[in-house]
């Protein structure tokens, strides 16, 4: 702990945390928009700002003016409620990641589950926006979502699982710390660490509704999804939730699997950093190369291929823990 | 090249034979028996009220066996009268008939789902009958 | 047969029933479901990938479709009617606007409908320009289709935009070739009765060369997609298995005729133009699923460009009217009569029926185009499937609703 008093720790480190990750948010939709334009022959963003970098800002404030609509019929207070508690939930997850050595708004003994279930607590507000939306579109949406979060949990958490096995810890800095020395668990055991790490990124993405896994937004077939019929601001933080949501699996895929904030000269957080946001641009790189799958091919691909493949895997890192 | 319907007492001539209201669905029945899958299209053209013709339609459906034998059965309904549908016997005949008796007002009788299918439900007037003028101000614009 | 809650023992039942059950576009959703339990899900007309402003009244049971309603119209411009109000000169930049992405066909079947009254044939280097635009139509129309297909499978916001600007990028240049020919891009205004308006300019030749060496290229890349990308293949290989016989009697003609089995080209079976003297390749695929589809229009692309270098090599010299330049309208006169032309536009038969009544105007003139009887096939395909599938499935008919509604 850098300061005394855990609270003010955690106000302090919390703060910067949440605006890290929302800054990280608002450049990265630039980053996407001229990562995505390179891909597809056009330039991206480049009328605001040197580059287009002042784009966010441009979008903020495009967002804030919209007129904020509700529809009628919709239940207001669910309505209403619904994007913010999202994006409540999905900050608040990042509150048990260290960035480095204490640098933690909560050094929790259970921090991945905490991380995790917080995570998965996103369906709640994506089902109330759907339901209260009044709108079919925003209810298939919805029941999709609700289907695909009761389905991933299952392999993430398994596959999450491995690190904690191998490591002994529930805790965060614990499994980091079982890593150091480079035996980062996505290389080493051989085998069971790096398929736990596939399947732990695959299902975040799933979480995080990412394509190919995006069916609950399916713009093509559900016009947005839940966020059909929000405007402005309360689009903006569903907006945010998603993206964070990438961002915070990409940090947890990072201490899991990666070694954390360990790599060559000094370690500290700017290597948890780099080794995120390389997550975090390959995801990047999957949505704007790979088509979507259907509703049902994706389910069975779930409970027929990724639940039994992290169970085997976790036996697999259970094993290798008894037998060394 | 000519299908002979010489036991329906008609005469194919350039692929076009001209049928009898009454004929039609027996000779189209016989067509599909004899090949002919393909549906190519149902037109219609109005022909007003002269001093020899009362007001009437002409309708023309276009058959075909493959690769490129036609038959064009053609036929002159008078307005008071329904032409025979021929939706039961190729389903392209639904909605080309659907679009006949919406744009042109021929009615086809047995037709499943006799429906308007480019205009609004509550359209008045069939645009395409001679009577009506499109330099007129009509529905919803008047 | 009911499917509301009391009735409904399990959801696997009804799906298993609503599957098996023959397709049935006329289904009585009152009989079936009285206590009306099935979800109505209004697709369109503002819905992203409908293509346009088609409008399909979906009765869902969760998300599998029991029944499927398209109501069309909503881009209804009563182009049939305005051909009726002008002279035959003056009706080709209108009909331009019905198949917006194949302008060059539609050109083409309704003056070669105008012809077969007239009686005339236009000269020998006409014709090579009108086949040739007509197959470099024809591939700039399925580089559409490939982006927007893209589309409905990978979203406005995913791997589909990707594939969609790759497209567009080739279709282009394809559109700036036309651009060089005729002073425009979608539109072209470009041919007559009897003839084209504008004549290949000086240099036309080598850069419709090099354009079409570079498709033939990337195409390739289209290929290995169709090939080896497995979402691509799971969400195409089955779906929406168009059956021959259906097809033939809804009057569906084009790549969506010849990916069922049928092996039905206008180009080699009615021949019309130059292509009585034209050999053309027509491909076909038996399995009559959306990737069938998919092949079926990649090896038509490849043989428009084969037949685009083909006819390059043999521009004869001459006039390009028969008639004497065409400088007023309203100059064409044909006996009365009725007459019946139609071309393999990109998307099958696009035929034109006219009646003559010997004054300048036509009587009436029908446009049969092919997207109409493609669209037809949504009712008996979509029961039974799933809601992505029916944008898929929707999406590999192609249909173009300007042509659909007119």
């Amino acid at each position: 702990m850098i300061l005394g008093n855990p609270w003010v720790h955690g106000g302090v480190v919390g703060f910067v945390v949440v605006n890290f990750l929302m800054v990280t948010f608002a450049w990265s939709v630039w980053f996407e928009r001229k990562f995505a334009g390179r891909m597809q022959n056009r330039p991206g963003p480049t009328e605001v700002g040197p580059f287009g970098l002042l784009q966010p800002i441009a979008d903020l404030l495009k967002l804030l003016q919209k007129q904020d609509i509700v529809p009628d019929g919709a239940d207001r207070a669910l309505f209403n409620l619904a994007p913010p508690i999202g994006a409540i939930l999905i900050l608040a997850s990042a509150a048990a990641l260290p960035f480095g050595p204490g640098l933690v708004a909560a050094d929790l003994d259970v921090g991945v589950l905490f991380a995790l279930s917080i995570t998965s607590l996103m369906v709640i507000p994506v089902w109330m926006a759907g339901w209260a939306s009044n709108n079919k579109y925003a209810l298939l949406g919805a029941m999709r979502a609700a289907a695909q979060a009761v389905s991933f949990e299952v392999p993430l958490l398994l596959s999450a699982m491995v690190p904690i096995v191998l490591a002994g810890s529930f805790s965060i800095a614990d499994i980091v710390a079982a890593q150091s020395g480079y035996a980062w668990f996505a290389l080493w055991p051989p085998g069971p660490g790096l398929v736990a790490f596939v399947l732990f990124f695959l299902t975040s993405l799933a979480e995080a509704n990412r394509i190919p896994f995006d069916i609950p937004e399916a713009e093509s077939e559900l016009v947005a999804g839940v966020t059909t019929e929000y405007t402005g601001m309360k689009f903006g933080l569903f907006y945010l939730a998603e993206y964070v949501h990438t961002l915070v699996a990409s940090l947890l895929a990072t201490v899991l699997f990666l070694g954390g904030w360990e790599g060559p000269f000094v370690d500290g957080p700017h290597w948890m950093i780099a080794k995120a946001l390389g997550l975090y641009a390959f995801i990047f790189w999957v949505r704007w190369t790979l088509l979507r799958y259907r509703a049902d091919q994706f389910m069975a691909l779930c409970w027929k291929v990724l639940v039994p493949t992290s169970l085997a895997t976790l036996v697999a890192a259970a094993l290798w823990k008894h037998l060394s | 090249m000519s299908i002979d319907l010489s036991h329906f007492d008609l005469v194919a001539e350039n692929d076009i034979v001209v049928v009898p209201v009454d004929k039609l669905v027996d000779v189209a029945t016989y067509l599909r028996g004899q090949g002919f899958e393909y549906f190519v299209y149902c037109c219609a053209a109005h022909y007003p009220a002269s001093e020899s013709e009362p007001d009437r339609a002409l309708v023309e459906y276009r058959l075909r066996r493959l690769p490129a034998e036609d038959v064009a059965l053609r036929l002159w309904i008078p307005s008071s009268d329904a032409c025979p549908s021929l939706a039961g016997l190729w389903q392209a005949a639904d909605w080309q008939e659907r679009e006949q008796f919406d744009l042109v007002g021929v009615r086809f009788a047995g037709h499943p789902d006799l429906r308007r299918i480019m205009l609004p439900e509550d359209w008045p007037g069939h645009p395409l009958r001679r009577d009506y003028a499109i330099d007129t101000r009509h529905f919803p614009w008047r | 047969m009911a499917v509301g809650h009391g009735h409904l023992p399990e959801p696997v039942a009804a799906l298993i029933r609503a599957r098996a059950a023959v397709p049935n576009p006329h289904l009585d959703v009152e009989s079936y479901d009285p206590e009306g339990d099935l979800l109505v899900l209004n697709l369109g007309p503002q819905h992203p990938s409908t293509h346009g402003v088609l409008r399909v009244k979906l009765y869902l049971d969760g998300e599998v479709c029991i029944k499927a309603v398209p109501y069309l119209g909503y881009l209804h411009r009563g182009v049939e009617k305005l051909c009726e109000k002008l002279t035959y000169v003056q009706i080709t930049p209108i009909v331009d606007k019905n198949d917006y992405v194949a302008a060059f066909s539609n050109e083409l079947a309704i003056n070669m409908g105008f012809e077969t009254l007239l009686g005339v044939e236009p000269p020998p280097r006409a014709q090579h320009i009108r086949a040739l635009g007509a197959e470099m139509q024809r591939v700039a129309s399925h580089l559409l289709w490939i982006g927007t297909f893209g589309l409905d499978m990978g979203g406005a916001l995913g791997g589909g935009a990707t594939l969609f600007m790759h497209t567009f990028r080739e279709r282009e240049s394809i559109l700036d070739c036309f651009e060089v020919l005729t002073g425009s891009r979608f539109h072209y205004n470009t041919l007559q009765v009897g003839g084209c308006r504008h004549d290949i300019p000086a240099g036309w030749e080598t850069l419709v060369r090099q354009t079409f060496a570079t498709i033939s290229a990337r195409i390739e890349e289209y290929e290995s997609f169709v090939r080896t990308n497995a979402i691509f293949l799971a969400r195409t290989r089955g779906v929406g298995v168009v059956d021959a016989e259906l097809a033939l009697s809804l009057g569906v003609s084009g790549p969506v005729l010849r990916a069922s089995g049928v092996d039905y080209d206008l180009r080699r079976d009615r021949p019309y133009g130059l292509y009585r003297e034209l050999k053309v390749n027509v491909a076909t695929a038996s399995a009559g699923d959306c990737q069938a589809r998919f092949e079926v229009r990649l090896a038509e692309m490849r043989e428009s460009i084969r037949l685009v270098n083909l006819l390059l090599d043999g521009v004869p010299e001459g006039p390009i009217n028969v008639l004497k330049a065409v400088k007023l309208p309203g100059t064409v006169k044909p006996k009365p009569g009725i007459g019946y032309a139609a071309i393999e536009s990109p998307r099958g038969e696009l035929g034109t029926w006219v009646v003559a009544d010997g004054s300048d105007k036509p009587y009436r003139c029908k446009i049969r185009g092919p997207s109409l009887h493609a669209l037809s096939l949504l009712p008996y395909l979509a029961p039974g499937q799933n809601l992505s599938d029916i944008i898929v499935t929707l999406g590999s008919l192609d249909p173009i609703m300007g042509e659909v509604d007119r």
